[in-house]
């Protein structure tokens, strides 16, 4: 089992008395298992800091407002990939059958698309495995990271710690995902650009684009349908929503 | 020879051509479908709703796939309707289509929240102290109970566990009880017919509790209270289907394809089918676009418009020639027969009450209720007779209250209509009927006619057992009022159309801006129509006339149309008021769940108006002086004081209800009673007389009187519903707020008569605010705990609607998500708590509890001359007669829990029932022990049906109503028979044996049972439609004349100049003058803000979903005319600023060639947490659209202990109208985003806030 992840995973979870307790063996994990840089490991430190110093009432409302309340910065992948959209739905049945696949069942409250969850789900996996998983959600994170950065939170770190991991995030996926409003926003021509009436276009795509899943799926289309009359039983994968991002 | 061998016998060729070389047959490989095919797939499809405050009641099909919902699509599985009538479905719109969203959203409210500070206090407390005690400590300490109080709506939760955050509400409930009485704890849900199990979870607790429920339908200004005082009835609709048999179809002040979008096809087939459609509304509405003609008169001068029609019908069908249909209709179903004392003032005279059996010698040979049965002519005995149907019947001897052409001595009559002939009257007098189109007003145009216009009218006169008594029909007075030349001479009356009097089309077009040839026009093809059709002219209407001050004007006019036509009653005509009533079709069944009235009765209602306007302090600010509205023929007598003290007068006279009650607590009277010897009834009057005992109304701002807990769920009432939202802020909740104007007595200005003055108001009444919700909206925000409920795909409960016959299910597609629950459950925890914690102070209690003279029980006709006030002495204090009734109940704090899980005893032993009729329900109760179950664990509710789970608490609904028990009904409908003496069983007998049942409507929406709750009929042959049963029942209104009543005769209702329907302009709020010079050297315009029902939600509720933001502007916009826009300087999408000395908004703008000049729209209702900058006048964030609003009370809306005008919940009392207010409206120059100082905590919380 790959602490990192689950170390990570702790830190983005609602703060509570055992999680307070157990911060201090957070630092020496990621050390020992050496897949977050230093720097990024020292980055962390203000947080764990936080954790260290600060009443858990005060650590747990600032988490509320942060994560259970302002939308930009859910911790929830799909609010962020698929939104409003009807595949979110689907989503979530795809990467729940995926956790099923590993012999994983959820048995907390929370969704299958829950960062902290998702990230405890790599835990278990192969580092090589891990890794790749951990890049599909990788402009989520990366946005969702200069969101934190810009608000100055010590919530960043981690998010930039599992930037790092994921390797780059595809530049213009995030893009389109940080031009979505801010909940708080200041930047108020980011807001008339999403107020502006231009044609309705929902998830995250530009406009241009039209549906992300439609055009993936037109190209899986074109791309698995054999020539006339040699039809071959490969299997079609699902158009699971995340692969879809 | 045979060509057997060289054609194919079994096949043909795939690739031949065929239809002429125009068809051909390929075979590419399919599998691309695959995708789409699994994009569908999915593990199952439950059938829910969408909950709340919706009509639509539309039924869907909610997608699930590996335990997580997908998507939701139309059900298309309603049963059938009948040939010639389109079926109902497709039913749904984007709003429904888009709730799926809600239920993983971001916006989704997972976890119990509470504020830090206040459990930060708490878990300190509890180190040391037992519940109950640690919330004494934290509340009675002014510095804690501020720590908290002071900062809602600046953040600072946290999710705590169930456990604990129930445990501190029912600790701060019973600290409540125990320090000043339950009934300061108080809930508001409003429309339980959306998901009545969810409504009845909470006000089964507070029912049992002996808190307060507080009503809806007449805070939210849908209720018109034009309907009780005209039929005795809330509101009583057509379905949608009825729509379709409608030959002439009007649509005035509602926009069915914006607002009722489910049924609007029906409205389109009606189309279809020839209808012809007028739609009236100030602003060309997506209606609008239906219609054979578009009226736009100017807002809120409808009544104005209705007047002048109804001037042309008369003439041209009543008095230039009698319509048959409409001649006899108005005899038998109207009061215009009936008759009417004119009594002598200024030199002429004034209708008074409607003549009394009493005032005759004998009575008339009425040996009961004599003061309460009005008199008319009768054409055969050329009498005075008693008519069968008054009031005074229904409440006395048995078989007499019914619409027969009968006197109740037997004999056969035929009502007397007019006495204009020769002959008929003994003379002709002047009498004055008020006008009130001459007032003066910024905004409105007037005419300059006089105060009263002095109309002749042919009168007679009256031998009573003293003296005598001029007397002139209704029907007489009525032809008066629409100032109707008839040849009796005089002014003030007009025999042509173009004479400028009121209510000629000329006039009207004066005040209204609609040319008079389209009113005539009109008029007379509504008449036409319905005389032909025997009465199918609809009009429907809704909140655009509903929501002014003088609403009840606007709908009498139109109601008058109707009458005088014959349309109420018959399929295809009638009245159609759409607006937020949403019938709960099995509300008898309902109620017994609800009210907890299986364990104690009487529970406690409060009309919320009142209480909000006394408790947000909204009355320490009024504009309004009573003389503003005062009738210049109101009779002598002293009518002075302010609003509130008419308020606080009805509640002392028994009318109105009051929360709290007494300023003592009530848990104490009782005790105190008993060690004083007495009975709590004796000891409370004394009380009350001698002083020593208080009724809280006289001082709302003393600490003993403030309400202490609030719960909201299903609800949004600080944002989309609080009308004066920044008073709530202030005084209610003690936050920071914007409220700009200055109170009565900053002003110097008069104060109340009979309300103590604080020279401070109190700011922060209340103790905890508990809001159950699945999105955090404004109200959650300034809640100290929000507790995350199901959403609608999440439990199991029943909707029904008006709007069509089925009742059909919410059900739980997957359980509810994070650690929400079902309302059921959560408060089914909360009583769990509450009943544990209880002992610390609370046992069995006896709680006196007070409760208004009641509609449709005997106690109706308590005051029946004129209004008498104990408190002046002039009468004796009597409860349920002079005062509210009083009533001891027993509570079990301890056993709390186990009656709000078990059916209890009274049931059994005392029956159920419902607009006046009762019934036994013992095979019921046993019936339904045997579906539920019953309760074996020991204690009080042993052998008992139980109610464990929301599916049981469906069952007993569905067991106990008429409208899903095929055997109640014939029950009820017998009941109703020893009232009227007729046979009305044959409505409900060939479906004795139907009994529906939770797992049946699962499967299919049902169609309900006719039941004689309702006035019309569920049938194979006619659709519903109101007063169905009054028509061809002959089951009278229930009102004064047992008919539908075009006169108010009550003091009150005289006094205000409301006797007869008049024009009455908007009244002047004074909210803008006051800031006009804060606009000062700015462009900007004053425009009337209008708040009408939007596209894109359904009020908040998908305000914050993104789908139905994307569809809109995505955020608060108010819509402006072009012509406006120029004078303020603003173009499209300009943010601006829109203030009065309520308060200020601040959203874009959106200008429009289909806005009315004059008005500002602003969509109910936007939620303050989705993109609102900072308002430069509060320095607060923008506001939302009740910022600038204040509620206004009308004196005529708190009569009562008057037949139909006795106060029910939800039925009568005064009413939160806003649209008579303006703003100034300007252009933003800086959007400020507040981010800032005041979200924020502590110094270090710079991320969160930002």
């Amino acid at each position: 089992m790959m602490k990192t992840f689950k170390v990570l995973a702790a830190l983005l979870t609602y703060p509570t008395v055992e999680i307070k307790e157990a911060v201090e063996d957070f630092l020496p994990a990621l050390k020992e298992e050496g897949l977050v840089p230093a720097p990024f490991q020292k980055r962390l430190q203000a947080l764990i800091t936080e954790y260290r110093e600060r009443d858990l009432l005060d650590l747990q409302e600032r988490y509320v407002l942060l994560f259970d309340r302002t939308r930009s910065l859910s911790l929830h992948l799909f609010e962020h990939v698929h939104g409003e959209s009807r595949d979110r739905g689907q989503a979530m049945v795809d990467l729940k059958a995926m956790y099923e696949d590993k012999g994983l069942t959820i048995s907390s409250t929370e969704l299958p698309d829950f960062l902290p969850l998702f990230l405890e789900y790599l835990s278990i996996l192969s580092q090589t495995e891990a890794l790749e998983l951990l890049g599909e959600p990788a402009h989520v994170i990366a946005a969702i990271g200069e969101r934190l950065i810009k608000r100055g939170s010590s919530y960043a770190a981690v998010l930039e710690a599992l930037g790092h991991l994921s390797g780059p995030a595809d530049e213009k996926v995030k893009e389109a995902l940080l031009k979505e409003p801010d909940d708080d926003p200041e930047d108020l021509e980011a807001l008339d650009a999403a107020w502006e009436a231009e044609q309705v276009s929902f998830g995250p795509g530009t406009p241009d684009e039209g549906c992300p899943k439609a055009s993936d799926m037109l190209s899986k289309m074109l791309t698995d349908i054999p020539p006339q009359g040699e039809a071959k039983p490969e299997e079609t994968t699902s158009n699971g929503g995340t692969k879809n991002g | 020879m045979s060509h057997l061998l060289d054609r194919l016998n079994f096949f043909s060729k795939t690739k031949a051509p065929y239809a002429d070389g125009h068809g051909i047959t390929t075979s590419e490989d399919r599998r691309w479908e695959d995708g789409y095919r699994k994009r569908w797939q999915h593990d199952k499809i439950v059938r829910s709703t969408h909950g709340v405050n919706c009509t639509g009641s539309c039924s869907w099909k909610v997608y699930v796939k590996g335990g997580i919902v997908t998507w939701e699509t139309q059900q298309t599985d309603y049963p059938r309707t009948r040939p010639d009538l389109p079926n109902h479905e497709p039913r749904g719109c984007s709003r429904g289509a888009s709730y799926s969203w809600y239920i993983y959203s971001a916006n989704r409210v997972k976890y119990p929240l509470i504020r830090s500070r206040l459990v930060r206090l708490w878990r300190k407390a509890r180190e040391t102290m037992e519940p109950v005690a640690a919330w004494k400590s934290i509340v009675e300490d002014q510095a804690k109970r501020d720590s908290y109080t002071k900062i809602r709506g600046h953040g600072g939760f946290i999710r705590a566990a169930w456990d604990e955050v129930t445990e501190i509400i029912a600790a701060s409930n019973a600290y409540t009880a125990k320090k000043y009485g339950p009934d300061r704890v108080i809930g508001f849900s409003p429309i339980p017919a959306m998901s009545m199990v969810s409504y009845a979870a909470g006000s089964r607790y507070l029912s049992l509790l002996g808190g307060t429920c507080m009503s809806f339908y007449d805070w939210y200004c849908d209720l018109p209270p034009a309907s009780p005082m005209t039929w005795g009835e809330q509101t009583d609709v057509p379905e949608s289907a009825d729509w379709y048999n409608a030959g002439f179809l009007m649509l005035w002040g509602s926009n069915v394809p914006q607002t009722r979008t489910p049924d609007a096809h029906f409205y389109t087939e009606a189309r279809y089918r020839g209808a012809k459609s007028v739609v009236v509304s100030p602003d060309y509405s997506e209606a609008a676009k239906f219609s054979d003609m578009w009226l736009h008169p100017k807002q809120g001068t409808d009544a104005a418009l209705a007047m002048a029609m109804g001037h042309v019908i008369l003439r041209e069908y009543h008095l230039d020639r009698q319509a048959e249909y409409f001649e006899e209709y108005a005899r038998k179903y109207s009061d215009m027969p009936m008759l009417v004392r004119l009594v002598e003032k200024d030199g002429h005279f004034i209708p008074e009450r409607l003549l009394r059996a009493s005032e005759f010698k004998d009575n008339l040979g009425e040996k009961e209720n004599a003061e309460w049965k009005t008199v008319a002519f009768d054409e055969l005995s050329e009498k005075i007779v008693v008519p069968n149907g008054t009031i005074g019947s229904r409440w006395s001897e048995k078989g007499k209250w019914n619409l027969e052409e009968k006197e109740t001595d037997g004999n056969d009559t035929k009502l007397k209509l007019t006495n204009i002939l020769d002959g008929d009257h003994d003379t002709v007098v002047d009498v004055a009927f008020p006008y009130f189109g001459n007032r003066e007003h910024d905004y409105f145009k007037g005419t300059d006619h006089p105060d009263t216009l002095i109309r002749r009218v042919p009168a007679r006169n009256v031998k009573l057992a003293k003296g005598g008594v001029l007397v002139a029909s209704v029907y007489d007075l009525f032809m008066a009022n629409y100032g109707l030349d008839r040849g009796l001479g005089g002014e003030n009356i007009a025999s042509d159309y173009s004479e400028n009097e009121p209510y000629t089309p000329a006039w009207a077009e004066q005040i209204t801006g609609t040319p008079a040839d389209q009113i005539i026009t009109v008029a007379r093809e509504f008449a036409d129509n319905a005389e032909k059709t025997n009465g199918k002219s609809m009009v429907i209407l809704g909140a655009g006339l509903n929501h002014w001050y003088h609403m009840d004007m606007n709908y009498r006019g139109i109601i008058n149309l109707l009458i005088m036509c014959g349309c109420i009653g018959q399929s295809g005509g009638g009245w159609s008021h759409y607006v937020g009533q949403e019938k709960l079709r099995p509300q008898t069944g309902w109620q017994p769940l609800a009210f907890a009235l299986d364990w104690a009765r009487p529970p406690r209602h409060q009309n919320s108006t009142s209480f909000f306007y006394a408790h947000s302090d909204q009355w320490r600010y009024e504009t309004l002086d009573v003389d503003e509205i005062l009738s210049p023929t109101a009779p002598e007598g002293e009518m002075s004081g302010s609003l509130i003290d008419f308020n606080v007068r009805a509640e002392r006279m028994g009318w109105l209800p009051s929360a709290p009650q007494l300023k003592t607590n009530p848990l104490e009277v009782a005790k105190a009673a008993r060690d004083a010897g007495k009975e709590p009834k004796d000891y409370v009057v004394d009380g009350l007389k001698s002083g020593d005992l208080k009724l809280s109304c006289h001082d709302p701002d003393d600490p003993a009187n403030w309400p202490r807990n609030m719960f909201v769920w299903r609800s949004n009432i600080l944002g989309s519903s609080g009308k004066g939202h920044e008073y709530f802020l202030k005084h209610l909740l003690g936050t920071e707020h914007g409220v700009q104007g200055k109170d009565l007595g900053e002003m110097g200005h008069k104060k109340p008569e009979d309300v103590v003055w604080h020279d401070e108001a109190p700011e922060g009444k209340l103790d905890l605010v508990v809001t159950l919700d699945f999105r955090m909206s404004t109200t959650c925000v300034y809640s100290d705990i929000v507790l995350p409920t199901a959403t609608w795909y999440e439990k199991n409960d029943l909707n029904t609607s008006d709007m069509h016959p089925f009742i059909h299910p919410l059900s739980a597609a997957v359980d509810p998500v994070w650690e929400s629950k079902s309302d059921w459950e959560i408060y089914k925890a909360i009583a769990k708590k509450f009943s544990e914690i209880a002992p610390e102070v609370l046992g069995e209690e006896e709680d006196v509890v007070m409760t208004p003279i009641l509609h449709d029980t005997p106690g109706e006709i308590a005051q029946p001359m004129d209004v008498q006030d104990w408190k002046t002495g002039d009468v004796e204090p009597i409860p349920g007669k002079t005062m509210a009734q009083i009533s001891v109940v027993k509570r079990d704090y301890p056993n709390l829990y186990k009656r709000f899980t078990a059916l209890g005893p009274l049931m059994e032993n005392v029956g159920n029932g419902g607009k006046g009729i009762a019934w036994k329900t013992k095979e019921e109760v046993e019936h339904l022990k045997e579906l539920n179950g019953v309760v074996t664990e020991e204690g009080p509710t042993k052998g008992m049906a139980k109610i464990e789970s929301d599916i049981d608490a469906t069952e007993v609904i569905l067991m106990l109503a008429p409208e899903t028990n095929g055997e109640v009904a014939v029950k009820a409908w017998e009941a109703l028979e020893e009232f009227t003496g007729r046979e009305h069983a044959h409505l409900a007998l060939p479906k004795e044996d139907e009994k529906i049942r939770y797992r049946d409507v699962v499967a299919q929406p049902r169609k309900i049972i006719s039941s004689p709750t309702w006035s019309g009929i569920e049938s194979e042959k006619v659709c519903y439609n109101a007063g169905y049963t009054n028509v061809h029942e002959l089951i009278p209104w229930r009102t004064l004349t047992g008919r539908q009543q075009l006169y108010q005769d009550h003091l009150w209702m005289r006094a205000f100049g409301e006797g007869f329907c008049v024009y009455r302009p908007p009244i002047d709020t004074k909210a803008v003058k006051p800031m006009l010079d804060r606009a000062e050297g700015q462009e900007h315009v004053v425009l009337n803000f209008i708040t009408p029902h939007q596209k894109w939600g359904i009020h908040s509720t998908y305000t914050d979903n993104l789908l139905m933001l994307t569809l809109s502007r995505g955020g608060p916009i108010v819509w402006m005319s072009e012509v406006d826009a120029v004078k303020a300087g603003l173009v499209d999408n300009d943010w601006v600023e829109a203030f009065n000395s309520n308060g200020a908004l601040v959203a874009r703008v959106v200008v429009s060639q289909r806005m009315k000049e004059g008005t500002l729209f602003m969509y109910h209702a936007q939620e303050k947490i989705v993109n609102v900058p900072g308002s430069p006048i509060t320095g607060q964030r923008g506001g939302i659209h009740n910022s600038v609003t204040r509620a206004i009370l009308k004196p005529t809306h708190m009569i009562g202990g008057y037949a139909q005008q006795s106060y029910g919940f939800n039925y009568y009392g005064t009413v939160g109208s806003n649209r008579d207010e303006f703003v100034i409206v300007r252009k933003l120059a800086d959007v400020d985003w507040l981010d800032g100082e005041k979200d924020r905590l502590h110094p270090d919380d710079m991320e969160a806030a930002e």
